[in-house]
């Protein structure tokens, strides 16, 4: 069980000794429940750090946001951000090392083990609390517990935890500078893949008809996008300005860009669109599940890129941020890769 | 399927320029019969071949994909077939997953001194197309 | 014209309206959403997740096609919606009250005739709050309330057993006289119960906004103010916020290309936000909003400041949509309350 004042102190005191230009971690919002990032500079700040079932967001996201800022501003990086991050977060912060996005040394990873539970998925706790509005959420061994108007309800954490919580078998976040709560590599809730493979036990028609229906509902507000540290480029095939105007580009090659997929919320749009970003998430995604979570309309994004993750794993032997020194899914090979499709 | 005896699948052929669009060359100048429904996109090597070319082609109303390559241990740059092996079988595995029909998708080694290969391929995926009948998942509503 | 609707008959007088295409919420992939309705309707939806706004201002337009064969002149032709009469129910007051304010944004100077046309065609069937059913509703606070009808065509009321329905516009009254049938006239007791029960969910208490009415000057001292950037460190730059927001109209214009030779495509008309990196993107490269703060004063300001300015309102009505479903936890009151503290 992780001591939430450990957290504190640690921030406190990388803060007050100057070991950290800043804790990127979570405090309580001001709507309901929820936990929101919090970005300190401040030792007194400290205080208003927490860590309970809401603390979804994957925090290395803001990594990839202070490395942008720093380079807006051409300013060097100085002392490291210190970052609060789950197994999955870490595993992230190691695919952006992987990709020398920035430096080993400019990030301080103050890990925390999720241990037996994870983060809770609202709409399952929806389900529970029949309209109740919790007002917050803490961790309890294999429970969580949470409050509201009608008093305290406790629940086991596998009735309203979120699936990649329940599929996750690394909790702890391996590579981290310091870490909080045990370490339970290892452990199994649900098997991996479970949401997965039963969507994939249908046949070819209904996996359509469903993909089909969800491809149709997406909005493309990019939220998925926004939302994902992987998704670091800074022009994205789908923004409406997908190549460098400089003063001596033409109006002519202005009109006659390359435009890969329209902006309008089509289905055979938001398929290339969702379709292109499984593929470049593809040995990238640590399965934060945060693209999921984030859908306003509910389009189960993180199935596509399960499915990346699963053929990787079961033909290639690959997991994504398993180390720093690592190779890069696409861009290396086996001499025994799969080859048989091929004619 | 009476009703498409006239429909005449529309392929787009990625081939690798020092292989596949030579062995397609070949089987031009050897007077080959093969149908004439592919539309050759020559690419420096297939391992420059993006994922993102096949979902375009799909996109703008392609019936079937092909991507045509060296073999293996003959790439001109020693190694982007094998990162193609890669990539093209994620994508396939991708396309299937969503629910796209197998055989919409195809990847094939085609040397320089294959064209009758060459022309194979394409009388097999073509006939394997018009099975399949046109491809409207993936194509952009406008174009149908 | 005010009628009582026992709960059992609301089918029947969908029923009659065979001359529209009827919407009510539907709970469908774990959220609420407006579908057609085919079946019995239950109106004990909290709010939908998307706002009704689509109905007359779709995410996607087209404005004309055009052709142009080489060497000859283009040839443009328009393509004015051709939309069906819809009735949507179950539309919230704050919903409601996003309609005026869309037609005075796209009737402003210019009239919109995409917007017109499709709009004409719809008729608002409201339900009025007997609570708030988001906790992060401040309709109130806006100038809103929960039993407000600035916006529909018809108010209904529940009233436990049976709803309280009124007509608010001739579109209303039409809607309901093609069921005549199926309404009784209100009693003395129900006009009590009525009236009872919109005077409790006015006192229901809500979140709010502290100052409304001082808000866009407090916004406009704080312009320059560093604390934008402060309350938008968590920004991600999605399009949730407004893609959800009942108010929220900016949109972009595209030329769709379908082929070259001949040259044939549509010019196109899609939604398009503020939130977005790109959404003021210079072709020489310079973004002058370049950061997440500037773009969150936008957001913020524009509903609170800009709109109020230009028209006399708040442009927000306080449905609490942006801040349910952000992501990483912008909330809209908070934001404004800050700035508004803050001695600029």
């Amino acid at each position: 069980m992780i001591k939430l004042q450990d957290i504190r102190d640690t921030a406190r005191d990388m803060l007050a000794k100057g070991e950290a230009r800043a804790v990127i971690g979570y405090r309580r919002g001001s709507r309901g429940m929820l936990a929101e990032p919090a970005f300190l500079t401040r030792p007194e700040e400290a205080d208003e750090l927490v860590w309970d079932p809401t603390c979804f967001h994957n925090l290395s996201l803001y990594l990839v946001h202070d490395r942008k800022h720093l380079a807006h501003a051409r300013k060097t990086a100085g002392a490291p951000v210190a970052v609060i991050a789950k197994g999955c977060d870490a595993r992230s912060i190691v695919v952006l090392l992987q990709e020398h996005y920035f430096q080993r040394e400019d990030v301080y990873i103050i890990g925390v083990s999720c241990e037996g539970t994870g983060v809770v998925d609202e709409r399952k706790l929806a389900g529970h609390l029949n309209g109740a509005q919790a007002i917050s959420a803490a961790f309890d061994g294999d429970d969580f517990v949470f409050t509201t108007a009608e008093g305290e309800k406790r629940l086991p954490a596998r009735e309203v935890m979120a699936d990649r919580c329940l599929e996750c078998c690394s909790p702890f976040p391996k590579e981290h500078n310091l870490a909080f709560g045990e370490d339970k590599t290892g452990r199994q809730l649900e098997a991996p893949f479970a949401a997965l493979d039963r969507f994939e036990a249908q046949g070819a028609g209904e996996r359509w008809d469903n993909w089909a229906r969800h491809f149709d509902r997406c909005i493309r507000c990019f939220a998925c996008r926004s939302v994902c540290p992987m998704c670091y480029c800074d022009e994205c095939v789908v923004d409406s300005i997908t190549f460098p105007v400089t003063t001596a580009t033409t109006a002519e090659e202005k009109a006659s860009r390359i435009r890969w997929i329209e902006r309008s919320a089509a289905r055979s749009e938001n398929i290339t669109y969702l379709m292109t970003r499984a593929m470049h998430l593809a040995g990238r995604c640590t399965d934060c599940g945060e693209c999921d979570r984030a859908c306003p309309v509910n389009v189960p994004i993180r199935l596509l890129n399960n499915k990346m993750e699963k053929e990787a794993r079961e033909q290639f032997g690959f997991e994504p941020g398993a180390s720093i020194g690592g190779p890069s899914l696409v861009a290396s090979f086996l001499d025994n890769d799969p080859g048989n499709f091929i004619r | 399927m009476s009703e498409q005896q006239d429909y005449e699948p529309r392929v787009v052929a990625f081939l690798c320029k020092w292989c596949s669009s030579a062995g397609s060359d070949l089987a031009g100048v050897s007077r080959i019969q093969y149908p004439a429904n592919a539309t050759p996109i020559t690419v420096p090597c297939t391992g420059a071949i993006s994922p993102m070319y096949i979902l375009s082609a799909f996109n703008k109303g392609a019936d079937g994909v092909l991507v045509s390559g060296c073999h293996i241990g003959d790439c001109h740059y020693l190694e982007g077939n094998y990162l193609a092996r890669r990539k093209m079988y994620l994508i396939m595995k991708l396309l299937e997953f969503i629910g796209v029909e197998q055989n919409r998708f195809r990847m094939s080694w085609v040397s320089a001194a294959e064209g009758a290969k060459f022309a194979q391929v394409i009388t097999d995926f073509v006939g394997d197309l018009q099975q399949l009948g046109p491809q409207d998942k993936l194509k952009r509503a406008e174009n149908k | 014209m005010e009628k009582i609707l026992d709960k059992k008959r609301l089918g029947d007088w969908v029923d009659a309206l065979a001359d529209y295409e009827v919407l009510a919420p539907a709970w469908e992939e774990d959220a609420w959403g407006y579908q057609p309705v085919n079946g019995p309707i239950r109106l004990d939806h909290p709010n939908t997740k998307q706002s009704p706004k689509r109905l007359a201002f779709p995410q996607r337009e087209v404005f004309f096609t055009f052709e142009q064969i080489k060497g000859e002149a283009p040839r443009l032709t328009q393509t004015l919606p051709e939309a069906p009469r819809h009735a949507v129910f179950g539309v919230r007051p704050c919903d409601g009250r996003g309609v005026p304010r869309m037609d005075q944004v796209f009737n402003d100077y210019v009239e919109d005739v995409y917007y017109n046309t499709r709009r004409k065609n719809v008729a608002y069937v409201g339900l009025a709050c007997n609570k708030p059913p988001n906790a992060n509703c401040f309709c109130l606070s806006v100038g809103g309330s929960p039993v407000s009808t600035d916006g529909l065509d018809v108010q209904m009321t529940d009233l436990g057993d049976r709803y309280f329905v009124k007509a608010v516009t001739e579109t209303g009254k039409a809607l309901m006289t093609a069921a005549a049938g199926v309404f009784a006239e209100p009693s003395a007791a129900d006009k009590k119960q009525l009236k009872d029960m919109h005077a409790a969910a006015v006192a229901y208490p809500q979140r709010a906004v502290n100052d409304p009415d001082g808000a866009p000057a407090k916004l406009k001292a704080n312009f320059k103010s560093p604390l934008w950037d402060e309350l938008a460190r968590a920004c991600i730059g999605c399009g949730i916020c407004t893609f959800l927001c009942p108010t929220c109209h900016c949109f972009d214009i595209n030329d769709e290309v379908q082929s070259k030779a001949p040259l044939k495509g549509q010019r196109v008309r899609t939604w398009d936000n503020c939130q977005f990196p790109d959404f003021t993107m210079h072709s020489s490269g310079h973004n002058p909003r370049e950061g997440t703060g500037a773009r969150l004063r936008q957001r913020v300001s524009h509903k609170f400041q800009y709109f109020h300015e230009n028209f006399g309102m708040h442009q927000c009505t306080g449905c609490g949509r942006c801040i349910t479903e952000c992501p990483v936890g912008i909330d809209i009151i908070h934001v404004v309350n800050k700035v508004a503290a803050n001695a600029a």
